[in-house]
């Protein structure tokens, strides 16, 4: 029990990394209906930022210094970069997106230098007991973080005015701007909110080992996350989030036991197959929106 | 002229160009009488010490942007650059000055373009000072045979033992792995070993090598590929926790090790860790894993730490001023003495044409290493099985040091990697 416990655990909190990305995905792409792949980056940037950033200003301090600095680079980079692409085909925009990536993060490795960097996060590898289990402390900050996030985000998106408009532009850009919301500032506010939560995805990725310069492939997780939950839903990149991270940890711990035919590494493809399986019932992910289109 | 005339012209012209011999500009004879072909020329290179002098273009081909293997790709072109200044400063090759500037590739890590942009640079130069990867340099070799275009790999792989081209310094992979079991065995008891490794002939040929030994000391071995990536090191972890080797052999990246030492230890594994020279970092000693790393892992290298006193270390670190110490530096600073030694026994042969070079590197019985290898090292005129340098060294993690590690064990040679017949690569 205690096993399974701690496999949830390690899950629900690598879960909650890959929630907060699919967060970032989903929360532009309802607003601009494309899928943004500099999110590796901006997560990259983050963490370097609070390598830096840490041991001046204390750890939270750095964390919250970070997410408002790259919020505002993601904002500057959809406003100068993005923008003057407003109309142009979505997939010319998702290759802009490409470019966009690689050069924040060729830009970002030239901070990283020789040595893996540290952002100095107060529990290393600490383990606490949790319901009988020893768990370590990380995962449980991961996943309350998240949850405090996930819960800031839905009140936002529920009761602010802003939040509103974003809401009203996912739904028809061109309605919204007749009744006069700013359909740009929208775009800029989405790419700042999913930049925040890049950058914080990016320093719980490094609590582990450290900031180097592979640290975006982690990103590339979100992926299954978001078109598992369903690409316009934000309760879908949360759940699609967590459930990658916990298919992920229980088929590492126990897939070797109980069904080793599937080979070393099932763990990684297990995602994977969890998101063909879903859409082979629901082909619009869990929580996605049905299309329909007049022919 | 008509049309049809000038048609005929033009495809004679191109029949003619095609039959120069592709990039390779006809055997010529250079300053002292030395005979040369391409990528050696009688102007002086673009900072030349000596404006007299011809200049020697070697290409450099390495991962220098977004890479992978950027921190450790740096270092080492920074590394050669500084080390053929001073070849240059101390009054160059058989009258000429080298130059290692002007043709730098990035080859992020990809073998495609490893290969476009070796094309693009190979028409001038003699020789490749660095062609950074596995498989990328794969991606070029049988391009390197035909040409022949000497190269000096970055990488450890068993393969090199058997390519005639390529300039390979030090013990590789899988003879690292074979003494870091035969030590383990010996000084630490261990009956059961995993290997814990990375797809690819870096992983794989360590892996082998520890087979190899694992079988030969009659131990328990198992076996566990993990893939790239901090978040994906879970099902080595699980492995390495519920198997509980002794001795689990590490072939990763800095940070995907580091993750599963830092895992498994918090996870109750008391056995110990040895990782080939690419897991290593000196960040390592800063992370949450360090407490773990301290006790429980050891890294084998294929030769002494920045830190060491040599001449050939004193050098380096006095080409180098003001660099944070790496042992990417070591790496392509040792790297470079073949070439050098293939260099001056071309020139002393009066030709540095790349088959007269080729031709010198058979002549190689050993290459003086300046105290950074052992004497012995550089054997390229054996076969491979007595060729094949045996000897690595073993360190452990120490805050004081330059670079984070202080040897445990000098250059020494396991009965298997001493008995052990070099037929083929390790991983094959």
């Amino acid at each position: 029990m205690d096993e399974f416990l701690q496999s949830l655990i390690r899950g629900l909190g690598t879960g909650s990394i890959y929630s907060l990305l699919a967060l970032g995905f989903v929360i532009i792409y309802k607003s601009t209906q494309v899928i943004s792949f500099a999110q590796p980056a901006f997560m990259l940037a983050g963490a370097v930022l609070v390598s830096y950033l840490s041991p001046a200003v204390s750890f939270v301090g750095a964390v919250l210094v970070a997410a408002v600095v790259i919020a505002v680079l993601a904002l500057g980079v959809e406003r100068t970069v993005l923008r003057p692409m407003v109309g142009k085909p979505v997939f010319v925009v998702a290759i802009i997106t490409i470019g966009v990536d690689v050069v924040v993060r060729v830009v970002t490795n030239a901070f990283i230098g020789l040595d893996v960097r540290q952002v100095g996060d107060p529990w290393g590898l600490n383990t606490v007991s949790f319901l009988g289990a020893e768990v370590q402390q990380r995962y449980l900050v991961m996943i309350a973080t998240t949850a405090v996030v996930t819960a800031l985000l839905f009140l936002f998106f529920r009761y602010s005015r802003i939040g509103l408009a974003m809401r009203a532009v996912a739904y028809d850009q061109e309605v919204a701007l007749a009744q006069g919301i700013s359909v740009g500032s929208v775009f800029a506010l989405s790419w700042a909110l999913a930049g925040g939560l890049a950058a914080l995805a990016g320093v719980f990725v490094a609590t582990g080992a450290g900031v180097d310069q592979q640290l975006w492939i982690v990103a590339l997780k979100a992926l299954p996350a978001i078109i598992l939950g369903g690409l316009e839903s934000l309760g879908g990149a949360v759940v699609g989030g967590l459930a990658v991270g916990i298919v992920e940890s229980l088929f590492g711990t126990y897939q070797n036991d109980f069904a080793p035919w599937l080979g070393p590494n099932f763990a990684l493809v297990a995602p994977y197959a969890l998101m063909l399986l879903v859409l082979l019932v629901r082909p619009y992910g869990l929580f996605g929106k049905r299309e329909v289109e007049r022919l | 002229m008509s049309g049809k005339r000038l048609a005929v012209i033009f495809v004679g012209a191109l029949l003619l160009a095609s039959c120069r011999g592709g990039d390779g500009a006809a055997p010529q004879e250079g300053a002292g009488g030395i005979k040369v072909d391409a990528g050696v020329t009688s102007e002086a290179c673009p900072n030349a010490v000596d404006k007299s002098k011809g200049c020697i273009y070697l290409g450099t081909i390495s991962d220098l942007t977004e890479g992978p293997f950027k921190t450790l790709a740096v270092p080492i072109t920074d590394a050669q650059k500084a080390f053929w200044k001073r070849v240059n400063d101390q009054g160059g090759i058989g009258g000429y000055e080298v130059d290692v500037t002007k043709y730098v590739k990035d080859n992020k890590y990809n073998p495609q373009i490893h290969n476009q942009v070796y094309q693009e640079i190979k028409g001038s130069i003699l020789a490749l000072t660095q062609t950074l990867g596995s498989p990328t340099t794969v991606a070029i070799l049988p391009d390197l045979e035909k040409t022949p275009m000497v190269s000096v790999p970055a990488s450890w792989t068993s393969l090199w033992g058997f390519q005639e081209v390529v300039l390979e310094s030090g013990a590789n992979y899988c003879v690292e792995s074979m003494n870091a079991v035969d030590y383990a065995t010996e000084k630490l008891g261990v009956k059961s070993v995993m290997a814990v490794h990375n797809a690819g002939d870096y992983g794989d040929d360590a892996a082998a090598g520890t087979k190899i030994a694992a079988e030969k000391r009659g131990l328990t071995f198992e076996n566990v590929t993990t893939t790239p990536g901090q978040d994906n090191q879970g099902g080595a972890i699980d492995a390495v926790v519920s198997k509980k080797p002794d001795l689990v052999i590490l072939t990763t990246g800095p940070t995907d090790a580091a993750v599963i030492i830092g895992q498994a230890a918090a996870r109750g594994f008391k056995g110990k860790f040895i990782g080939t020279s690419p897991t290593w970092n000196p960040g390592l000693l800063k992370s949450p894993a360090a407490p773990a790393i301290k006790a429980l892992y050891m890294q084998t290298a294929p030769w002494k730490a920045w830190g060491t006193e040599s001449v050939g270390h004193t050098a380096m670190r006095a080409a180098l001023p003001g660099v944070t110490p790496n042992d990417g530096y070591t790496a392509g600073w040792v790297w470079a003495y073949p070439l050098k030694a293939a260099l001056e026994k071309a020139a002393s042969n009066k030709d540095l044409t790349r088959a007269g070079l080729l031709a010198a590197v058979r002549q190689l019985t050993s290459v003086d290493y300046e105290g950074m290898l052992p004497s012995g090292a550089g054997n390229f005129s054996a076969s491979p099985q007595d060729a094949l340098f045996r000897q690595t060294t073993l360190y452990r993690p120490d805050d004081a040091a330059p670079t984070g590690v202080t040897l445990v064990e000098d250059f020494f040679t396991g009965s298997t990697a001493k008995d052990f017949k070099f037929e083929k690569p390790c991983y094959q």
